[in-house]
C-alpha cells in the first residue's frame, strides 16, 4: 500500500511538472506574439507602414536585451523595443523550460541523472546565448 | 533583395499552415520559398530558425499537457541535438551559399523519402537494453483513439543519441526543425509509439532551434524587421493548420506534401547545379 501511494504521488508530481512545462511554453509564445503585434501596430499607427528596417549587429542575447534597455533610459519608448523584446521572449521560452526542468529533477524528483543531463543542456545554452 | 512585410507574412503563413498539416514544421517550405524570392539563404535560415522556436513551443505546450510527450527521453536526446545544432550553425556561417542550397535540396529529397518510410512505422518494442533501462526510458499514455493506456519502453539509446546529434546538425545547418529525421530515430531506432515519437520530437525541436538561433543572433543574421513578420506568419499558419487538420484526410495531406517536398528539393538542386 505504501509502495502504491509512493508511485501515485510520483505520477502526480510528474504530471504537474508536465503542466508547468506546458504553461511555460504556451505563455512564452503568447507573450512574444503579443509584444511583436503591439510593436508593429504602434509602428503602423505612427508611420503608416508595417515594414521597418533596423538590422542589429552580431551580439549575444544579453546585449540584444540590454542595448534596448540602455536606450530606453535616455530615449522614450519606441515600437521597435517591443518587437525586440518579443523576439527575446520567444528565444528565452525554451531556455526557461530547461531551467524549470533542472529545478524539478534536482529538488522535486531528486533524480540526479536527469538533474545532471538538464544542467548540461542549460550550461551549453547559457554559454551560447549569453557568453559570446 | 528586401521583401515587403505583407509578402514575408503571407509566405510564412503558407509555410506554417503546410508545416502544421504535415507535422514537419514550416522551415522546409519557408527557406526554399524565401531564397526563391531572392532572400539571402543565411538570413532565410536565421529567420526560419527563430520561427521554429515559436511553432515547436506552441505545439509542444499542448502535447506536454496531454501527457503524451516523454520528458526524460526528450531531455536525454536534447544533449545531443543542441551540440549538433551549434556545430551545424557554425558550419553554415562559413559555408558558401551554393553549397547550403545543394545540401538543403538533398535534405528535402531525403525528407520526402522518409514520409514513405513512416507509412510502415508503428511497431513499438517491449524489451529494453541495459543502458536504456538505466536511463529510465519508459512511460505510458492514454490513447483516446484506442481507448486504452499504452505502456512502452524505449530502446537503443546508445544509437539514438548519436543519431540525434546528426538530426540537430541538419537542423542548425539549414534552419529547420528536422522533425522528420527526429521522428524517424525515435520511431524506428528507439522503438517508441508514433504519438510519443511525434510529440517528443516537437519538444526537442524548440531547444535545438534555440541553440542554432543563438549562433545566428551572435553572427548578426537575425534582422528583427525580417524576423517579426516571419514569426507572426508561421504562428498564424500553424494555428490555422491545426484547426484545418481535423477536417482533412491525413493520408491525402501527406501524399501532397511528399510531392511538394520532392519538387522543392529538385528545384533547389537544379538551381544550384545549373
Amino acid at each position: 500500500m505504501i509502495h502504491l501511494a509512493a508511485v501515485d504521488e510520483k505520477t502526480t508530481t510528474h504530471a504537474s511538472m508536465e503542466s508547468v512545462v506546458g504553461y511555460i511554453l504556451l505563455g512564452g509564445v503568447l507573450l512574444s506574439v503579443a509584444l511583436i503585434v503591439g510593436g508593429l501596430a504602434w509602428h503602423w499607427v505612427t508611420t503608416g507602414q508595417l515594414w521597418f528596417e533596423y538590422p542589429v549587429g552580431g551580439m549575444d542575447l544579453a546585449r540584444f536585451i540590454f542595448s534596448d534597455l540602455q536606450q530606453l533610459a535616455v530615449d522614450p519608448i519606441r515600437p521597435r523595443y517591443l518587437v525586440n523584446l518579443g523576439i527575446a521572449v520567444l528565444i528565452l521560452t525554451p531556455y526557461v523550460r530547461i531551467m524549470a526542468s533542472v529545478l524539478y529533477f534536482a529538488f522535486v524528483a531528486r533524480n540526479w541523472k536527469y538533474a545532471l543531463f538538464t544542467a548540461l543542456v542549460l550550461g551549453a545554452l547559457t554559454y551560447s546565448l549569453f557568453g559570446r | 533583395m528586401a521583401l515587403s512585410f505583407e509578402s514575408l507574412f503571407l509566405i510564412s503563413l503558407a509555410a506554417g499552415l503546410v508545416g502544421a498539416l504535415t507535422g514537419m514544421g514550416g522551415g522546409v517550405i519557408l527557406v526554399p520559398a524565401l531564397t526563391f524570392l531572392g532572400v539571402d539563404i543565411k538570413h532565410a535560415i536565421a529567420a526560419s530558425m527563430v520561427s521554429v522556436i515559436a511553432t515547436s513551443s506552441g505545439a509542444a505546450a499542448a502535447y506536454v499537457r496531454d501527457h503524451i510527450t516523454n520528458l526524460k527521453i526528450g531531455m536525454f536526446l536534447e544533449m545531443f541535438t543542441i551540440c549538433g545544432a551549434l556545430v551545424g550553425a557554425v558550419i553554415t556561417l562559413s559555408s558558401e551559399q551554393r553549397l547550403l542550397q545543394l545540401v538543403f535540396g538533398l535534405v528535402l529529397l531525403f525528407s520526402s523519402a522518409t514520409l514513405f518510410v513512416q507509412r510502415f512505422r508503428g511497431r513499438h518494442t517491449t524489451t529494453q537494453d541495459g543502458f536504456s533501462r538505466w536511463l529510465e526510458l519508459e512511460g505510458s499514455y492514454y490513447d483516446q483513439a484506442a481507448q486504452r493506456t499504452i505502456v512502452y519502453k524505449g530502446t537503443r539509446a546508445y544509437l539514438g543519441g548519436p543519431l540525434m546529434f546528426g538530426a540537430g546538425l541538419i537542423a542548425g545547418l539549414l534552419g529547420i526543425g528536422a522533425g522528420a529525421l527526429k521522428v524517424l530515430v525515435l520511431d524506428l531506432v528507439m522503438g517508441l509509439p508514433s504519438k510519443v515519437s511525434t510529440t517528443t520530437s516537437n519538444l526537442i525541436i524548440g531547444v535545438t532551434a534555440l541553440a542554432g538561433a543563438s549562433v545566428y543572433l551572435a553572427a548578426g543574421l537575425v534582422d528583427p524587421g525580417q524576423v517579426a513578420p516571419v514569426i507572426l506568419g508561421v504562428v498564424a499558419g500553424a494555428f490555422l493548420g491545426t484547426r484545418l487538420l481535423v477536417r482533412l484526410r491525413n493520408r491525402a495531406v501527406r501524399s501532397l506534401f511528399t510531392v511538394v517536398l520532392f519538387a522543392l528539393g529538385i528545384e533547389m538542386v537544379v538551381r544550384t547545379v545549373f
